[in-house]
């Protein structure tokens, strides 16, 4: 008697599932008129709802840099979709060396974390202000929480750069 | 939600850009002069200040004056441009929302069809 098994493959996530089933949300900002958009940027609905706090008027409680936390925001993200080159270690950097890697954005007032599903294409999963991440060393459970992340949504051998150089993840 | 606008209105967007885009050029003449080997300590010295004031007027930490913009642009060995300007009018140009090339869903047609079609 033979049994025959039949093994369901279920296909692995594109970019485009994950957007339709709500787990990641384009970011845009407003971009000049001469401005072509040349990266993309996503965030986790988590991350959304941090960003509204700020468009809110959230902001740590001693500001470090001149310009509002919201206004660094806008300038980062404004110089990463337009493709602006951004300076390694100032302005990115991957948290720690290693496949897979977990990636820091950086502003004076202000540090996402995410990590690039492809050259140019951002996922942001947390913001918290530069100081608090600083004096709680938060670097070790964000970067444990976004691998764990990526591991529920089954994208972690599809959908993410395993470089650690700085042209593995930005082409500008 | 799949699409998310992060809107801070003109004003803002304007003033933060001008202060990262200053930012930003100064981190990039570093980074250059930097690997001709100038280290912070000598564009410090150059600059007669202090190291930790330097690295704080790169990293954003520190407010930036017009005159500590034009010294760091001396100690660099670099001119600096500026210009007003009106925003640009040109035909075809982008208009992100609606000319976005890398969207994620197949290209859609939004001209109207000729009555010759």
């Amino acid at each position: 008697m033979f049994f025959l098994k039949t093994m369901i493959v279920q296909p692995m996530p594109t970019i485009t599932d994950l957007v339709n089933n709500g787990a990641i949300v384009k970011i845009d900002v407003e971009l000049a008129p001469h401005d072509q958009p040349l990266r993309l940027l996503y965030g986790t609905p988590q991350f959304i709802a941090w960003l509204q706090e700020i468009l809110d008027g959230a902001g740590p409680a001693r500001l470090l840099g001149q310009p509002s936390p919201a206004e660094q925001i806008d300038d980062l993200f404004h110089s990463f979709l337009s493709g602006e080159h951004l300076v390694f270690t100032r302005q990115f950097r991957a948290v720690r060396a290693e496949e897979n890697a977990v990636w820091e954005l950086k502003t004076p007032d202000v540090r996402i974390f995410g990590w690039f599903m492809a050259k140019d294409c951002f996922v942001a999963v947390f913001g918290n202000w530069t100081d608090i991440i600083k004096d709680h060393d938060l670097y070790r459970g964000y970067r444990i929480a976004i691998r764990r992340l990526r591991r529920e949504l089954d994208i972690d051998a599809t959908l993410c750069v395993r470089g650690v150089a700085p042209d593995d993840v930005l082409s500008v | 939600m799949t699409f998310f606008r992060f809107d801070i209105g003109a004003r803002s967007r304007t003033a933060g850009r001008l202060m990262g885009r200053v930012r930003r050029e100064l981190l990039r003449a570093v980074t250059e002069e930097k690997q001709a080997g100038l280290t912070q300590q000598e564009l410090a010295r150059r600059l007669q200040s202090g190291r930790s004031n330097v690295n704080r007027q790169l990293s954003g930490e520190a407010e930036i004056t017009l005159r500590s913009l034009a010294d760091l642009a001396w100690a660099l060995d670099r001119e600096i441009t500026f210009e007003l300007r009106r925003p640009d009018q040109a035909a075809g140009q982008n208009i992100a929302p609606q000319t976005s090339t890398i969207g994620h869903k197949p290209i859609r047609i939004i001209a109207p069809k000729s009555p010759e079609e």
